[in-house]
């Protein structure tokens, strides 16, 4: 069953493309990591699987679902993490789209926030504002706020970036919980060695072609190779 | 120039102006707005100059012609901003200054001096029966509005685009939180003028980081520390016999030097205490 299809997509900004009519299709309940060089349209891809871009051509079609269904998780780098809110908050965020804009926070929505803090190992943490937590505990964070959002789909974008490994340890598992879920996840990630542990398909994006099926068949030397003209380019990553 | 009768209900005036400005105040500083909310209050000046030239100076006419200009300004920024070419700020200059330029330029041609320094500076008349009215209702609005929309207004916030796309709700909040700073800053326009009616908006509002964390607590600072301004500006005001609006900025200048010295959240005086602890608890798993 799919989730998620790509119909002719072509994205960018100010009209100049980075994504060039992408055709394929996101399968329900399985896990794709996109890879691909920096500027290869990764995040821009998953903004506009998220609903946060819209596209210059094309279009992307959920099958049975609604933008409600889709959790995002973006780069922290375009987040204000200076506003005066704080950590249970920010989690609190999550439950927009469920309780809409007025509604206030339940019993079960305050047993969900505490499940998803202690999750992501922020327990305790409740009262802290947001600006002093460090960049591992924010991104934590970020993954309390999809756990509460409770989507069925999943978008993560470069879950682990600056992250050490103890943090990518923990948010690792909460991955592996959603898979266990029959979530459908997509995620953009820098390491392949963790594409292969994370991903039933993955799609590598870049100059040419882009490849895209199981992990297994997609990530090979011969795919990551850089006269491969499937996927100039990633030579960087594959090292 | 402002009699000891009136000194009462010009204290209330203030005190009303506080409640919605300082809530407002402080989230237009997290988010980065305080020069949007400067541009605003700029432009306000054609329309209450095109009011006073058509109608005199009725303080309701001056007040819908003001308000009139703020929502122009700020629809038109928002159209020039949402073509992607110009960021918002610089959207907002290019429009509120043409805007000051046009109504300064409408009054020197066709009002007397007094008029013009009202205009641009204030006067206490502002804090009159009919100000008093339109500060408590603008404060009302606020409050009500703020209560309803926090969590939209906070998601789009830390994590703007969070909203639904497909329903403009991001779009639609930005627009109202514009709308609502119109609104505050044309209910103090007659007492402080286009120049200063901002001033008791952004300097409290800029003092309560000092004072709280959150941004509650930090809205009820503003508050405060708003409604001190008026208080105190006003009894200076009258003792020294001038207008009071720049009295009173020039006081929540003073609160908020007082503020960054001694305010206990990174306060000059006492920060490296607390900035220490701070730093000490942040970094605990």
């Amino acid at each position: 069953m799919t989730a998620i299809v790509l119909d002719r997509l072509t994205l960018g900004y100010d009209g100049e493309p980075a994504v060039v009519a992408a055709n394929g299709a996101f399968a329900m309940g399985r896990s794709t990591a996109i890879v691909g060089p920096n500027g290869s349209g990764k995040s821009t891809l998953l903004k506009a699987l998220a609903g946060r871009l819209k596209p210059l051509g094309g279009a992307v079609r959920l099958q049975g679902l609604t933008q409600r269904d889709i959790a995002y998780l973006p780069q922290e780098a375009g987040m204000d993490r200076d506003f005066p809110i704080t950590l249970a908050d920010h989690v609190a965020l999550g439950f927009e789209r469920r309780l809409g804009l007025f509604r206030g926070l339940g019993a079960a929505e305050r047993a969900r926030l505490a499940q998803a803090l202690e999750w992501v190992g922020l327990k305790g943490l409740e009262q802290r504002p947001i600006r002093s937590l460090s960049g591992g505990q924010f991104q934590r964070a970020l993954f309390a706020r999809v756990v509460v959002q409770d989507a069925p789909v999943i978008l993560l974008d470069e879950p682990f970036a600056g992250l050490d490994d103890e943090a990518t340890v923990d948010l690792v598992q909460i991955i592996d919980r959603w898979r266990a879920e029959r979530r459908s996840l997509v995620i953009v990630l820098h390491d392949l060695g963790l594409a292969r542990a994370l991903s039933d398909e993955t799609l590598i994006m870049g100059r040419g072609a882009p490849a895209w099926g199981p992990t297994a068949d997609v990530l090979t030397p011969d795919h990551l190779r850089p006269t491969q003209t499937t996927s100039p380019g990633l030579t960087g990553d594959a090292a | 120039m402002i009699a000891e009768a009136a000194l009462r209900g010009a204290a209330a005036g203030g005190i009303a102006l506080a409640f919605g400005g300082g809530p407002l105040g402080v989230l237009l500083v997290a988010r980065r707005m305080s020069l949007s909310g400067d541009a605003l209050s700029h432009g306000i000046l054609p329309g209450a100059a095109l009011a006073y030239l058509l109608c005199g100076p009725n303080p309701w006419a001056l007040t819908v012609g003001a308000l009139a200009a703020a929502l122009a300004v700020t629809g038109a920024s928002s159209l020039l901003a949402r073509s992607r070419r110009l960021p918002e700020d610089a959207a907002f200059a290019v429009i509120y200054l043409p805007a000051l330029a046009l109504g300064v330029l409408m009054l020197a041609h066709h009002a007397d001096p007094e008029a013009l320094e009202a205009m641009l500076f204030g006067a206490a008349s502002g804090l009159d029966r009919s100000g008093l009215f339109l500060a408590a209702g603008a404060a009302s609005v606020t409050l009500i509005a703020l209560a309803l929309f926090a969590r939209g207004f906070i998601a789009e916030s830390v994590d703007p685009g969070s909203l639904s796309v497909e329903r403009k709700t991001g779009a639609i909040l930005h627009l109202l939180l514009m709308m609502l700073v119109a609104l505050n800053l044309v209910a103090g326009f007659r007492a402080f003028g286009a120049l200063m009616t901002v001033g008791l908006m952004m300097i409290p509002a800029a003092a309560a980081r000092f004072w709280a964390r959150g941004y509650g607590g930090q809205a009820l600072a503003a508050i405060v520390i708003s409604a001190a301004s008026s208080i105190i500006g006003l009894v200076i005001a009258a003792r020294l016999d001038v207008e009071p609006g720049a009295v009173m900025t020039l006081c929540a200048a003073a609160l908020f030097a007082v503020s960054a010295a001694f305010g206990p959240q990174g306060g000059a005086l006492i920060g490296l205490r607390g900035h220490g602890r701070l730093e000490a608890g942040a970094h605990l798993p």
